[in-house]
């Protein structure tokens, strides 16, 4: 008769994910490169505030971009028409990222020499933010049609990101999108977050942008 | 919010067949996970996708448990402790809704009960 016997684990289940995500930050700190985990719902602007930043910046910052979809490769196609180093990765109908998935990315891309490379994690504001990746500032997009009800809904993305950028600032009159109102709920749940209004497609607000970017990769 | 479940699960089944095959690979006959009232996982979505975790993986007869911590706070003001279910994060005391947190995010695999005498032969 076999007997049972107790293995006492006593470990958070983020734990391991956590480790590996602080190896990959200081490896790369050492390397002299950004990693930034951008986050954001389906059809916020995503791709073409990439391709817009990529475009404004190749100049002066070399950038990599590591794509994270559920299976297709049509955000990897619109980067790569900037020249832009990128990979595409498929987290096989995972939900999210997590840090030995970006580790290989970051492998597979090839960092050396890049300023700064930019993570489209997966469209979704619920479990990319319980994942640390490893990258060393999270930034998300929230789109104007989307409301400015969304840090009360999604509590801890907003709590994790370091700069909010609201695209599609163009449309607010005609989504009552009240500005003010959504950065008093933001400073409720995380005082030290950034905002910065855009708009992807006219280009307005995008030069805080580029330059909080540049500053960031700086700053490393 | 089930796949966000189920991503999680299938980390803390990877995670305790390394455990498992650290300690000789017995057989695993109980998981037990402690999750917190305010953790941001709920237990039922949890218990719904066990079964698709452990398919065709070495835990697929292993029992899952899941322990509740609830979710404790103490008044900043007055120091009193309460459950911040029952008391919705005011004090009780003083109604004060300023808290610390002592307990209830937790997320973590406690322990697994595993079979001590197993066949050496592990092929069979």
């Amino acid at each position: 008769m076999s007997q049972i016997k107790i293995i006492e684990i006593k470990e958070g289940i983020f734990e391991q994910n956590n480790q590996t995500a602080q190896e990959l930050r200081n490896r790369l700190k050492e390397d002299k490169t950004l990693l930034i985990n951008l986050m954001s719902s389906p059809g916020s602007g995503k791709t073409t505030t990439l391709v817009s930043t990529i475009e404004a910046l190749k100049n002066d910052i070399r950038i990599g971009v590591m794509e994270a979809d559920i299976d297709s490769d049509v955000d990897a196609r619109s980067i790569d028409q900037t020249g832009a180093r990128v990979v595409q990765l498929h987290t096989g109908g995972m939900c999210h990222l997590d840090a030995e998935m970006t580790r290989q990315g970051i492998e597979a891309l090839d960092p050396s020499g890049l300023d700064l490379v930019i993570l489209e994690n997966v469209g979704n504001l619920v479990c990319p933010a319980e994942f640390d990746t490893g990258a060393h500032k999270n930034v998300m997009i929230l789109s104007v049609p989307e409301g400015d009800d969304k840090p009360l809904k999604y509590p801890l993305m907003f709590s994790i990101v370091d700069l909010v950028l609201v695209n599609k600032i163009d449309a607010a009159d005609f989504f009552d999108f009240d500005l003010d109102l959504f950065r008093r709920r933001l400073a409720k749940i995380n005082p030290e977050i950034g905002v910065i209004p855009i708009s992807a497609k006219t280009g307005q607000g995008m030069t805080p942008w580029f330059d909080w970017l540049k500053q960031q990769v700086h700053k490393l | 919010m089930i796949m966000h479940e189920l991503s999680i699960m299938l980390e803390v089944v990877r995670r305790v067949e390394a455990v498992a095959k650290a300690n000789g690979s017995p057989k695993v006959k109980t998981i037990v996970l402690q999750i917190g009232e305010a953790a941001s996982v709920i237990p039922r979505f949890i218990e719904d996708c066990y079964d698709a975790a452990i398919h065709q993986t070495t835990l697929e007869e292993t029992k899952l448990e899941i322990e509740i911590i609830p979710a404790m706070g103490r008044c900043l003001d007055c120091r009193q402790v309460h459950h911040l279910r029952d008391s919705q994060g005011i004090c009780p005391t003083c109604r004060s809704k300023q808290f610390e947190m002592l307990s209830g995010r937790e997320f973590q695999i406690k322990q697994i009960a595993v079979e001590d005498h197993y066949e050496s032969d592990q092929n069979h």
